[in-house]
């Protein structure tokens, strides 16, 4: 009886740890699955991770890479603006030299016409030598005028001589001979005298013509050199 | 060389500028009559100022002749001044010059001007040998009794063409001219 109550308590023990190992097989299938599961989600995840660090390094690399040209080409463009901005420096130099060299220049033009404009005491003197030329012209005038009054006076004197000689008649015709002869040459005298007073007031227009065209002239030529100075202190002081 | 339009210009300028500079004042009567061509050998007066106006292109002479007689006097010496008529006239004819040479500068910007000089009105016939390109001779008459003449005469180098505006109101004073 006991035997068979152990034997029945063996295989009651036995049903239940078969069934005890049936569940706990079952259960731990159940957690390997799990556990397969979540590894196999995780390897999926650490799969995909894998999959973005590999991309996120060629997007890297790929950055590095332009950013790499890009650092290049900024280089090349600072050398370049170097380049350039010595060029300008070098021109701006040039530049200031020129402007100082036109200053100069401008200057120099400035005090060149106001030495010129002296020119004008110049052209005075050729007038003031007008003065003196028409002072000798009216000294011609008056030696001229005392001429006509001599040849007037031999006019009458040789008429008075014609006359005279036609009261003595026939002992008076040679003589009317040289009055009417003097007559003659007083006429001739007359007509030159008129052509000398002519002639020297022909003189008198055409020196004092050319003399004030002379002085005019030169206070043209002054007025200009005080425009060609005005205009070189006016481009001076702009360069300033 | 001197076209028709220059010519009535300088022409023009010219009575502007005896209008405005010869007469005393202002509602002093100015009467200028163009003469023709033969006047100049025939001129009534005794003495002649001249004076010049030079340019690049041209020169202008510009002779004003007068006699001094007491009409004259009267008119252009104030009283009790110990001016003589030849120098009041001087200045009046250089004033009435500088008048002109002020209106032409704004055609010829180089210009100059000489200081008169007083001859004998005999020489005016002689301009002829100048061989000018205008000559003119005027018959100046103030107040009805003052009688002057002037002549313009015109020698160019070159062509001159230019139309003078004269429409302007005409300046009650311009600017002096020393001499």
């Amino acid at each position: 009886m006991i035997g068979q109550y152990l034997l029945a308590a063996l295989a009651g023990s036995a049903i239940t740890a078969l069934l005890a190992l049936a569940l706990h097989k079952l259960h731990h299938g159940k957690v390997v699955a799990r556990i397969r599961s979540e590894a196999d989600a995780r390897a999926e995840s650490h799969s995909q991770i894998a999959t973005r660090h590999s991309e996120l390094a060629v997007q890297a690399e790929q950055a590095n890479l332009a950013l790499e040209s890009l650092v290049s080409q900024l280089r090349e463009e600072l050398a370049q603006q170097s380049k350039i901005a010595d060029e300008n420096r070098a021109l701006l130099a040039a530049t200031v030299e020129d402007k100082n060299q036109w200053a100069e220049q401008a200057k120099r033009i400035a005090s060149e016409a106001s030495r010129l404009k002296s020119l004008a005491g110049t052209f005075e003197r050729w007038h003031e030598q007008m003065i003196s030329l028409m002072a000798q012209n009216q000294d011609m005038h008056a030696k001229n005028q005392e001429l006509s009054s001599i040849v007037k006076h031999v006019v009458i004197v040789s008429l008075n001589a014609s006359i005279e000689a036609a009261r003595a008649g026939a002992a008076g015709r040679g003589f009317a001979v040289v009055a009417g002869e003097v007559r003659a040459l007083a006429a001739r005298s007359e007509e030159l005298s008129k052509s000398y007073r002519d002639s020297l007031h022909r003189n008198d227009i055409t020196t004092a013509a050319t003399f004030q065209d002379i002085q005019a002239g030169g206070k043209m030529i002054t007025a200009s050199l005080g425009s060609v100075e005005l205009l070189a202190g006016q481009f001076k002081s702009r360069l300033h | 060389m001197v076209t028709g339009h220059a010519k009535d210009s300088f022409e023009g300028i010219f009575k502007k500028a005896v209008r405005s500079r010869i007469s005393k004042q202002s509602d002093d009567t100015c009467e200028i009559e163009l003469l023709p061509p033969s006047a100049i050998n025939a001129t009534t007066e005794e003495h002649a100022v001249i004076l010049t106006v030079s340019s690049i292109v041209f020169r202008l002479l510009l002779v004003f002749h007068f006699n001094e007689d007491e009409s004259t006097r009267e008119y252009f010496v104030n009283e009790g001044s110990e001016a003589s008529l030849q120098e009041v006239l001087l200045e009046v004819f250089n004033l009435t010059c500088g008048a002109l040479n002020q209106e032409l500068l704004q055609y010829f910007p180089d210009l100059g001007m000489s200081t008169p000089y007083v001859l004998s009105a005999r020489c005016l016939p002689h301009l002829l040998g100048l061989k000018p390109d205008v000559l003119s001779s005027y018959a100046i008459t103030i107040n009805g009794h003052v009688r002057l003449g002037a002549t313009l005469c015109v020698c160019a180098h070159a062509p001159v063409d230019f139309i003078a505006d004269l429409s302007a109101v005409e300046e009650s004073s311009g600017e002096l001219e020393l001499f």
